[in-house]
């Protein structure tokens, strides 16, 4: 409860600042939990030297990246926090999308749109421009720990037309029925939450990876769209697609799932190592990780 | 025919009056005629075709009708508006509360084509009209035709100024936005029974009475949960009550886009609309009834001027929250009456299209038209007379 309460003080003062006092608290808070993190920088230095092994030998660069990534987070956290009193209108112009004509495609075929991504930027921000301009979005997520927080998380995406579904039997019933009605939901495959990934090579190194969104995509036949969202210099967002990965059945459902989802992963991975100050993952992917 | 429409309050701000005014705007231009807005606005990058919109004027806030009015109070901008009238050389001006101050008033003045007012507000009492009827009476005499939009808000007008001849248009609804099967928010549609509130949190609203109806509900019927959309001055004390009464589901969703709104209606099994007074009409019920919504509303002439009890509704007493409870228990255990209340709504709703209140005062700019046509002819005769 208590994390709970600290996080509303931190959220009611935050939302309440002009954006770039907002953006400024938010980076000195990084500085701090950079400096005292006792596992949070370790874990996320490890993910940063897996995904970029020229970082391995050049601890300065590792340094800098993950001070920077420490900090794209923070401002991540002040975007979220800021988005119960932010308009969609004035979000509208802060986001640039680049691979439009993917999801022109997948929206074209009507069976809904998957877009598989993962914990990149202010991903909130793309979402809501979606869910109040093209069509309904559902976040396909975990539920955080406390619950009073995740509820907050899951109203205040609500109110920007995001729904948020849990990784449980009525979230999965609840996503299928989205994608039939041709919305679109988009999950992140970076990390196994629920721990029934798939071990397959991430980065080279064997990684466990959810399967869920390859296997909803072939059982309705829904494309997989790979999308990032990162910052830009100026604090506005960019929103990169990719091709569009289609899981088709060859009999073995079980290797078709895994070959859509290594597709997905090798946009994903093209992501990350594209902008690794972005890539917001200080928890364990690999076996080694502290 | 080329029209411009006058609306006093911030353009930037959520309000019935300009959601009126932008639906019109859209309307008409859909039939061919060209339209203008004029209009205060806190933004400069409102959500509106620009290219249409005039901002006249930088709103203030000023409480009214137990509500606050975010009109504009700058006279100066007489000249502006002047040029802009000149200019645009328009067939018809229609002023949406023409006796607000300082944009209609002032260009209700000033303009030279046929005028039509649409009175939208309803209050118990109004301190300006009473007092300033022999400054009021003038302007209205400029009005060739006039609309109000409910019989609530038609009474309150000739309360002041009797006799005053005025026709009840009501305001339209978009049924391709609201409407049955539109997508919801998916979490929130679950083994719950969904109660919807959509307004702005303030006294008049009736809030209030609506969550001691939630306590009273919650020992009865659990599973239901009470849906908030909306922002306002009473929002701390509303989240301090939920605490402090540890009432269980409630959501506060805050301020909700429109692009978002009919979701939420989507979303929900029954609406509830618990007023306490000052209501003219009700936008929100029309889209509650369009979206195929039951109804809990307080019997308030605003609302009855649009529900039939029994029907599409029920009704209960303002103020009275142990019926508003009671009305709402009787719904959440009844599916079968939600679905029939629900069928019927969403039946009447397709009177209040927009096509229909556009043709209605379509005609109502005719007649307008025609009277002030008449009246030029009596100025130019009475001239050459002399």
């Amino acid at each position: 409860m208590w994390r709970y309460r600290a996080f509303k003080a931190v959220q009611s003062l935050v939302e309440r600042l002009p954006h770039p006092w907002a953006y400024a608290l938010a980076v000195i808070a990084a500085r701090f939990a950079w400096w005292f993190s006792p596992l949070a920088r370790p874990r996320l230095e490890y993910n940063l030297k897996t995904a970029c092994p020229e970082l391995e030998g050049d601890p300065a660069a590792l340094r800098r990246l993950s001070w920077l990534n420490f900090r794209n987070h923070a401002k991540a956290y002040a975007d979220l926090m800021m988005l119960p009193s932010t308009a969609v209108e004035t979000m509208r112009p802060r986001l640039k999308v680049q691979g439009w004509e993917y999801l022109e495609e997948a929206r074209a075929r009507g069976k809904g749109v998957l877009v598989v991504s993962c914990h990149m930027g202010s991903y909130e921000v793309c979402a809501a421009i979606w869910s109040a301009t093209l069509a309904p979005v559902s976040f396909f997520a975990e539920e955080l720990e406390p619950r009073e927080l995740f509820e907050w998380y899951r109203d205040t995406r609500a109110r920007l037309g995001i729904s948020v579904l849990t990784l449980d039997h009525g979230g999965i019933r609840r996503v299928l029925q989205a994608l039939r009605d041709q919305e679109m939901v988009i999950t992140a495959i970076d990390r196994d939450i629920a721990g029934t990934g798939h071990m397959m090579p991430f980065f080279g190194k064997p990684a466990p990876i959810p399967l869920g969104p390859a296997a909803m995509a072939l059982r309705l036949g829904t494309p997989l769209f790979p999308v990032c969202v990162y910052r830009l210099p100026d604090d506005s967002y960019m929103a990169e697609g990719s091709p569009l990965v289609y899981a088709t059945s060859t009999g073995n459902a079980r290797a078709d799932q895994i070959r859509a989802t290594e597709e997905c992963l090798r946009h994903i991975e093209g992501f990350i190592q594209r902008h690794p100050e972005q890539w917001h993952v200080p928890h364990r992917i690999w076996e080694g990780s502290p | 025919m080329r029209v411009g429409l006058v609306s006093p309050y911030d353009f930037a701000s959520p309000g019935g009056v300009n959601d009126h005014v932008r639906h019109l705007a859209r309307q008409l231009r859909n039939l061919g005629h060209e339209t203008r807005i004029f209009a205060p606005s806190s933004r400069s990058d409102i959500d509106f075709d620009t290219a249409h919109f005039y901002r006249i004027g930088t709103p203030i806030a000023i409480p009214a009708n137990e509500s606050v009015a975010r009109i504009t109070l700058s006279f100066h901008l007489a000249n502006r508006v002047a040029a802009i009238i000149e200019e645009e050389a328009f067939d018809v001006l229609h002023f949406h509360e023409p006796l607000m101050p300082a944009l209609p008033m002032t260009m209700l003045k000033m303009s030279t084509t046929a005028n039509v007012g649409t009175f939208h507000a309803f209050a118990r009492s109004n301190v300006g009209y009473y007092y300033g009827r022999p400054l009021l009476q003038p302007y209205l005499a400029h009005l060739h035709s006039a609309i109000a939009v409910s019989e609530p808000a038609r009474a309150f007008v000739n309360r002041y100024f009797p006799g005053y001849q005025m026709r009840v248009i009501p305001n339209g609804i978009d049924l391709d936005v609201y409407k049955p099967g539109v997508p919801p928010i998916r979490h929130l549609r679950d083994e719950k029974i969904n109660i919807l509130f959509v307004g702005r949190l303030e006294k008049r609203k009736g809030l209030g009475d609506l969550l001691r109806a939630y306590r009273f509900i919650q020992t009865r019927v659990p599973h239901t949960r009470l849906i908030i959309v909306g922002d306002g001055p009473l929002r701390g004390t509303i989240e301090s009550y939920i605490a402090r009464h540890r009432l269980p589901n409630v959501i506060m969703a805050g301020y909700v886009p429109d692009s978002v709104k009919p979701r939420y209606f989507g979303s929900a099994d029954i609406f509830c609309a618990p007023a306490t007074g000052a209501e003219s009409f009700g936008i929100v019920l029309l889209e509650a009834l369009a979206s195929g919504l039951p109804v809990v509303a307080t019997e308030v002439p605003g609302y009855m001027s649009v529900l039939e009890s029994g029907r599409d509704s029920i009704t209960v007493q303002p103020r009275n929250w142990r019926e508003l409870g009671a009305s709402l228990v009787i719904l959440a255990r009844d599916a079968d009456l939600r679905m029939r209340m629900g069928n019927y709504a969403h039946e009447k709703a397709q009177r209040y299209s927009w096509e229909s209140v556009t043709a209605d005062i379509l005609h109502i700019y005719r007649e307008a038209l025609d009277a002030f046509a008449y009246k030029t002819l009596e100025v130019t005769n009475v001239h050459n007379a002399v």
